[in-house]
């Protein structure tokens, strides 16, 4: 595994509170290039907080994430370039209702990639193609199932072709059988050695693509490790309490 | 000069259908004037300056507590009295800007605010800056849902360019042409019917324009 520090994320000590209520408390936590880490834990632990504030869509009060040398919470950082490294998929799809799939994927490469139009549609064709959304080209997101606008995002997010991918819960607003098919294309990902960071509740999902399940409790990394010590043998009470109620 | 008749001529037809011309014109330019204030009212009022949102907010509590007919009286009136008398069909037309900008703004704001947060958060995550997000995201969907109130708006403006009257203005809107030929004739029955009338044509048209878009959009997302 290479270690180079321009090609990890470095989560230092971070805190993050809305108001009086503190959702991480100290987050201590390395990613490196290539590594799946699988996020689980109670809802409202901080988990998808951890991944809004890795791409600073959300502020943080104490501590440092550093995404390849560049310190994210730094005042002098560009977060939008920054952002272009970091694709994030969120639960509720937000696809954009007012354009077609393929719009959806070509307009952030057109405005921030400074593509043209038509370079950015074939960037579009291409990962409409990765997701195996070629049919549904020209369709509006209202058009397409759930799963699919969720490939729909994954495409989206790819296009930029970032270094890393965030996903937060991309399963949890599914219906059962659609769970399938995205998770497929995530393993495609993992296949081609990108670097992902998921939050899940798909125990058996993370047993099967994670390098590392960390399992988050009370605004800290609480447990951290390979899917089959934190599987089977987690050390922690609270892990094995969760595990429990959960599988 | 025509010959002194009372009774409903075509030249009165023709009085009227001018009137209508103008209250047109006076709804079409207030109607963009109003809805560019509006726009950026409504605007620098979902940013998170604080300042901008209560100063507009008193802006347009101000414009939409007070009657219209009073706001021509005193606009025109202060206008003068500041040295910078205007022609009473200009000061009616700023006026009218003015008042439907304040509901505009309101409209422009609960559009902005549709927009769930949510897929602003994913555009700002495929790295679009803030300018970006509003023009190509929040703009485009939150127009569609708040093109319907706003042509209430356009069509309660249409109805309001009447109170102009109160200044004066020439040349006569609808309602006042309305009323001269109905001092002439003395059959206001009549001539209000055929007021109404225009007023329901003028109307109707905005409505079939506004359906027109409507339909084309929602062909657009459900095929």
């Amino acid at each position: 595994m290479r270690l180079w520090r321009a090609d990890l994320i470095e989560i230092k000590n971070v805190h993050k509170s809305f108001g009086d209520n503190a959702v991480l408390k100290g987050v201590n936590l390395t990613v490196t290039k290539g590594e799946v880490l699988c996020l689980i834990g109670a809802s409202g632990s901080g988990k998808s907080t951890l991944l809004l504030c890795i791409n600073a869509l959300e502020s943080i009060q104490k501590g440092k994430i550093i995404v390849d040398n560049i310190d994210v919470h730094a005042r002098e950082t560009t977060k939008s370039r920054l952002r272009q490294k970091l694709g994030i998929v969120f639960q509720q799809y937000n696809a954009f209702p007012h354009l077609t799939a393929r719009e959806n994927v070509a307009l952030a490469p057109r405005l921030v990639l400074k593509k043209s139009k038509k370079e950015a549609s074939e960037l579009a064709e291409k990962h409409l193609e990765y997701v195996g959304l070629t049919d549904k080209i020209d369709a509006f997101p209202s058009q397409l199932s759930g799963g699919q606008q969720q490939r729909l995002a994954i495409a989206r997010a790819l296009a930029m072709q970032p270094d890393y991918m965030l996903l937060d819960e991309v399963t949890s607003a599914l219906d059962p059988e659609l769970v399938g098919e995205v998770l497929d294309t995530l393993r495609m990902l993992r296949e081609e050695g990108m670097t992902m960071i998921a939050v899940t509740h798909e125990i058996p999902f993370a047993r099967e693509v994670a390098d590392r399940i960390a399992f988050f409790h009370e605004g800290v990394i609480h447990e951290i490790g390979e899917p089959e010590k934190m599987l089977n043998k987690p050390e922690k009470a609270r892990t094995q309490e969760f595990l429990r109620c959960i599988l | 000069m025509y010959p002194y008749v009372t009774h409903f001529t075509t030249h009165d037809l023709i009085f009227m259908a001018q009137g209508a011309g103008i209250t047109l014109v006076l709804t079409i330019v207030s109607g963009i004037l109003g809805t560019i204030l509006g726009f950026c009212i409504g605007w620098a009022r979902s940013t998170r300056s604080l300042i901008l949102f209560y100063i507009f907010g008193a802006y347009i509590d101000v414009i939409r507590s007070i009657p219209l007919i009073i706001q021509f009286v005193l606009f025109n009136s202060f206008m003068a009295i500041a040295g910078y008398p205007l022609n009473p069909f200009f000061s009616g037309l700023i006026t009218l800007s003015i008042y439907i900008s304040g509901y505009v703004a309101e409209v422009v704001k609960a559009g902005i605010e549709s927009v769930p947060k949510t897929t602003k958060m994913a555009a700002r995550g495929l790295g679009m800056t803030y300018l970006h997000e509003f023009f190509y995201i929040v703009l485009p969907i939150g127009t569609r849902t708040v093109f319907p109130s706003w042509i209430g708006l356009m069509l309660g403006l249409m109805k309001d360019t009447s109170l102009i009257a109160v200044l004066g203005a020439t040349p006569p809107e609808l309602l006042r042409s309305s009323q001269i030929i109905i001092t002439r004739i003395q059959q206001p029955l009549l001539v209000l019917l055929g007021a109404g009338a225009f007023y329901f044509a003028l109307c109707h048209m905005i409505t079939q324009f506004s359906n027109l878009y409507e339909m084309r959009w929602r062909e657009a997302l459900e095929g």
